[in-house]
């Protein structure tokens, strides 16, 4: 029997700056009436190295998995040059267990619009794509719609609030591949081309799309950017945890009482998440597990969440990483072996298939997994369950490989006895299926 | 000059260059299957993964760049277990079907397999199952399934055919290669990717089944599809050829070969209806007689015309031998200089990769040992004017059925004596009273100078009856070696043809002049004494990979020790 963790007391305070809950606020009227685009006018009467500069010094960190400084990754771009350059923002959002992008293009889909137009203003961009899932045609159009309003409303487009600065944003619908999220198979996919990761350096800063430079951000990262040039610099860098912080949208699923997407500072406790945000654990059972940051990051023992927060060097520490914030919760019931399987399968699904190590592995992994749940496995499989694994990992063109390996190598260390518990003592020699 | 260290190695490292040239040019072998000197690297395969130091992960030697001070490892633990790791997921969906597989033999993944891997599978599950035959084009069908999705095919076709219909299609295990919906690979050089594939995914519709790869003897050798002249090989098996390939030659053909060179130029040398001995016509029928009598024949013909009523026609399919040969016995024997030869030009069809508009694969060879028209003009128009009006009345004619040309075919008729060098019966022979069964390019020693001026040797694969394949030298197979009295492959049917040089030097015996060539090196050394452009050469020199003319009037290159 598990001992369920501690509770905290209660949840810390936070007024929504992402998604707050004013009624409307995707209506162009209603987003301006709370000062809506007043961080672009802004923006535009500052230099674009300006706004970089304060980009960098908020301390804003990518939210599409890898936690990048996006000031950094911003100023990669070269200044001049004869060449067009892009932005694209990333709304794949496949991973498994994150689902928060759709809420900014839901409830507030021209803080994005804004948060586009400045980076675009940055950067000296005159093209902007937001590539979005293809499974999200509802949202697709509610997006479609906020931009037709910024156009009519003169927003986006020629001469922008008569600055001068003139810039197109298209919507890109995707065609429902995970791997497309990846940045450089996304940036083929907008060119038409088979979503294939591309293999870097050269990185998107010089060469990306249409082989020009190019800045690929999150969705929640480009959001994030009115806030700072609203309220600046410094105020972003103090909400949260110093070395990663600003307000984050934390996708909660699994075993929970109220699963869903809420926005905190970084660095709140997982704890805190799970049972005061989320209104905890159905029926009052301990957690076996949970996966922090969406599937593709390492899964943690319940046990050893005391004290673990949502930021990146606490889940860092914790061996795991912060991903996209999506937090999947199990149960004390939870087969674990019935979960990886279930993960593997979608990597096996996804894997685009053009590098050797992912195109192979992850079918692998999964069929071996297959053979665990039903109860059919070796215990030299456990082994070359991990073996296989290791055999991805590093090897491949994308993350993906890793994407695959992670869960698996996790859960295999974290959670070794509940494999070996499902295998059956049968001869090395002896045929896989009886 | 920047400076790479590879396995303890120092080389110079050019800015730019990847770590597998800069290895590769050194020597050293880091295992790769979908990259490719002549294409754009993909970096798909992951086999050439090799550490670089200050590197965290292994690097793809194929797409990096070398750096001055680089030290690269291709060979370190950590390597070979990417490369074991690497292997073994390469023959997880792999059909172990190597026994009836086409390109076991010359397979890089069964090579690499003895080579590079642990030599045994861990994976029990099933296979994944994809489409097989598949047929991509005229000329190519492909195995899904054997497919290790390198990629090379694809970047062939968008890059060195300009023919972009090659993609693939699903994601992960079950990413299957296809063509565009309604298109095919049918470009001029589609086989090519036959070779390019690393595995037999891809095989060739004309060859595929005939033979395993080690049946057949490999021979150097040279295409006589058009004036390129593309270095090839010439595999036999049972003294019949079964295919050529390409053969690698950067000042000519690169990688490469045409569809048409590849399937239409040896057809013929198999031909059941193959010339097996001289014919003479006899009461209006052309009969198979001995070599002897045929010559002396031949010899006595001639002798009954003056000599400007005597023409000779060289031949750009014939070597530098049989047309130097020609002109002499007919300049300097014979006494005349109604010499030229009938070219076959196909206006317009070239292109910018290989294929010339000049279909033969020596008349520039011809030219230039002096096949060519006489010092007042007689050239072919002349010699065709002359056989019109009867002042030409015995015409000699090397290795070309010049009646296919109906303009030439209509004054064939006037002539009271043609004697013609042929392999098969054709629409010259018709008209012939002798023909002499001539070898092809398949069985003799010899050389062809290509457009390019580019001299070129190829040696012969199919044994006739004066030639012996163990006794000559042949490049053999191990079925050619091993082979006991009373196996069938190990003879195969034999030829009474001889190569047109060896012919014309026995005609300028009977004639009562002494030619005293015993090989076709023999009549070569003497080009090279006799044809200052040739100066200096020797088939040693010339070797496998050619050797340029001098150009007209400069001093030739000095010979290679
Ligand atoms: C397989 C794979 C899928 C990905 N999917 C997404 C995605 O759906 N959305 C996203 O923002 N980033 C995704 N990423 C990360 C992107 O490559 C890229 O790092 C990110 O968009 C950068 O944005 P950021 O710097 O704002 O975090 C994915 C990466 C991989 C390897
Ligand atoms: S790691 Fe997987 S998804 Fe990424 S390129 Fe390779 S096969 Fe494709
Ligand atoms: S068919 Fe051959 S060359 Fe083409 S991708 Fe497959 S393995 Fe590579």
């Amino acid at each position: 029997m598990m001992l369920p963790p501690s509770h905290p007391d209660q949840a810390t305070k936070w007024e929504n700056v992402i998604l707050p809950p004013t009624k409307d606020l995707h209506k162009i009227d209603v987003y301006r009436q709370g000062g809506g685009y007043g961080a672009l006018k802004k923006a535009l009467a500052m230099k674009p190295e300006e706004v970089i500069e304060e980009v960098k010094r908020s301390n804003l960190r990518g939210r599409g998995g890898a936690c990048f400084p996006t000031g950094l990754k911003w100023s990669f771009m070269p200044k001049a040059g004869t060449k067009a350059k892009y932005l694209c923002v990333n709304g794949d959002e496949s991973e498994p267990g994150t689902f928060k992008d759709r809420q900014i293009f839901e409830f507030n889909p021209h803080l994005l619009i804004e948060g586009t137009l400045i980076a675009c203003w940055a950067m000296g961009i005159t093209a902007a794509y937001i590539y979005i899932r293809g499974e999200y045609g509802k949202w697709i159009r509610m997006l479609e719609r906020a931009l037709e309003d910024a156009y009519s409303n003169r927003l986006v487009g020629e001469n922008i609030l008569d600055s001068g600065f003139t810039t197109q944003i298209y919507i890109h619908k995707g065609a429902g591949a995970y791997i497309c999220g990846e940045e450089s198979s996304l940036m083929n996919s907008i060119e038409g081309d088979r979503g294939y990761p591309r293999v870097k350096p050269p990185f998107p800063a010089q060469v990306g799309l249409w082989g020009c430079p190019t800045t690929i951000n999150n969705v929640e990262t480009i959001a994030n950017v009115p806030v700072i040039i609203e309220r600046g610099a410094a105020w972003y860098a103090g909400v949260g945890s110093p070395k990663h912080p600003g307000p984050l949208l934390v996708g909660v699923s699994g075993h929970v009482n109220q699963p869903g997407v809420y926005e905190m500072p970084t660095g709140v406790p997982l704890l805190e998440i799970i049972h005061k945000w989320s209104g905890g654990v159905p029926g009052h059972k301990g957690i076996k597990a949970v996966i922090p940051g969406g599937s593709s990051t390492m899964v943690l023992r319940g046990e050893a969440l005391e004290g673990v927060r949502m930021d990146a060097d606490s889940l860092k520490a914790a061996g795991s990483s912060v991903g996209t914030a999506g937090l999947i919760v199990m149960d004390e019931d939870t087969d674990l072996i019935a979960v990886i399987t279930r993960i593997a399968k979608f990597y096996y699904h996804e894997s685009c298939g053009q590098c050797t190590p992912c195109r192979e592995g992850t079918g692998w992994l999964w069929k071996l997994l297959t053979r665990f749940e039903a109860g059919e496995a070796r215990m030299s499989d456990v082994a070359l369950l991990m073996d296989v694994a290791n055999n991805i990992e590093g090897n491949t063109i994308c993350a993906l490989g890793d994407a695959a390996a992670w869960p698996v190598q996790s859960m295999l260390r974290q959670f070794r006895d509940e494999f070996e518990r499902r295998t059956v003592d049968r001869p090395d020699d002896a045929p896989v299926s009886a | 000059m920047p400076k790479v260290t590879i396995d303890g190695r120092t080389f110079d490292a050019p800015a730019g260059r990847t770590i597998i040239d800069i290895a590769a040019q050194n020597g050293i072998e880091i295992p790769h299957f979908c990259w490719h000197p002549k294409l754009t690297p993909a970096g798909n395969c992951r086999m050439c993964l090799v550490e670089v130091e200050k590197m965290p992960k292994l690097a793809i030697a194929c797409m990096t760049t070398v750096a001055d001070g680089m030290v690269v490892q291709t060979a370190s633990e950590k390597v070979l277990n990417a490369r074991h790791a690497v292997m073994e997921f390469l023959l997880i969906n792999h059909p172990l079907d190597c026994p009836i597989c086409d390109e076991a033999g010359e397979c890089k993944l069964q090579d690499y397999a003895y080579k590079y891997s642990i030599g045994e599978s861990r994976f029990e599950e099933d296979k994944v199952h994809k489409p097989k035959r598949v047929e991509l084009g005229p000329n190519v069908l492909l195995d899904v399934e054997r497919c290790i999705m390198c990629s090379r095919c694809v970047r062939f076709s968008d890059e060195i055919a300009h023919q972009p219909v090659l993609t693939f299609t699903q994601r992960g295990t079950h990413v299957v290669l296809t063509t565009f919906p309604d298109t095919q690979l049918d470009n001029r050089y589609s086989m090519n990717v036959i070779e390019l594939c690393p595995v037999g995914a891809l095989t060739s519709r004309d060859f595929r089944f005939k033979a395993r790869v080690w049946e057949m003897s490999s021979t150097d050798s040279v295409c006589t599809g058009c004036a390129r002249g593309c270095n090839t090989n010439v595999w036999v098996r049972n003294n019949e050829i079964l295919r050529l390939t390409p053969r690698h030659n950067e000042e000519v053909n690169s990688y490469w070969m045409c569809d048409d060179g590849r399937l239409k130029t040896f057809k013929h040398v198999n031909a059941a209806e193959r010339l097996s001995a001289p014919l003479v016509r006899k009461e209006g029928q052309l009969m198979e007689t001995g070599w002897d009598e045929a010559i002396a024949k031949a010899v006595s013909e001639l002798r009954l015309f003056r000599k400007n009523e005597i023409a000779a026609l060289g031949s750009g399919f014939s070597s530098n031998e049989d047309n130097y040969l020609l002109q002499k016995f007919f300049r300097e024997t014979v006494g005349t200089r109604l010499v030229d030869l009938v070219e076959h030009v196909v206006e317009g069809d070239q292109d910018d990769l290989l294929i010339r508009a000049d279909k033969t694969p020596n008349t520039t060879g011809a030219r230039e040992v002096g096949v060519r028209p006489g010092p007042a003009g007689e050239d072919l128009a002349s010699i065709l004017q002359g056989v019109r009006d009867g002042s030409i009345k015995a015409l000699y004619v090397l290795e070309d059925d010049i009646a296919a040309d109906p303009a030439v075919r209509e004054v064939l008729g006037n002539l009271e004596l043609l004697i013609v060098h042929a392999h098969q019966r054709n629409a010259t022979t018709e008209f012939a009273d002798i023909v002499f069964a001539a070898s092809t390019f398949a069985e003799r020693n010899g050389t062809f100078v290509n457009f390019q001026r580019h001299v070129q040797r190829f040696r012969p694969a199919v044994a006739t009856q004066e030639q012996d394949r163990a006794l000559d030298g042949f490049n053999m197979s191990r079925w050619d070696k091993f082979a006991a009295h009373n196996d069938r492959w190990g003879r195969g049917s034999r030829r009474d043809a001889r190569p047109s040089w060896r012919i014309l030097a026995a005609l300028a015996v009977v004639y009562g002049v002494k030619y005293r060539y015993q090989t076709a090196e023999d009549v070569f050394r003497e080009i090279t004494e006799r044809v200052p452009t040739f100066k200096g050469m020797s088939y040693l020199a010339v070797g496998s990979r050619g050797r340029t003319l001098a150009a007209a009037g400069t001093t030739a290159p000095a010979p290679v020790a």
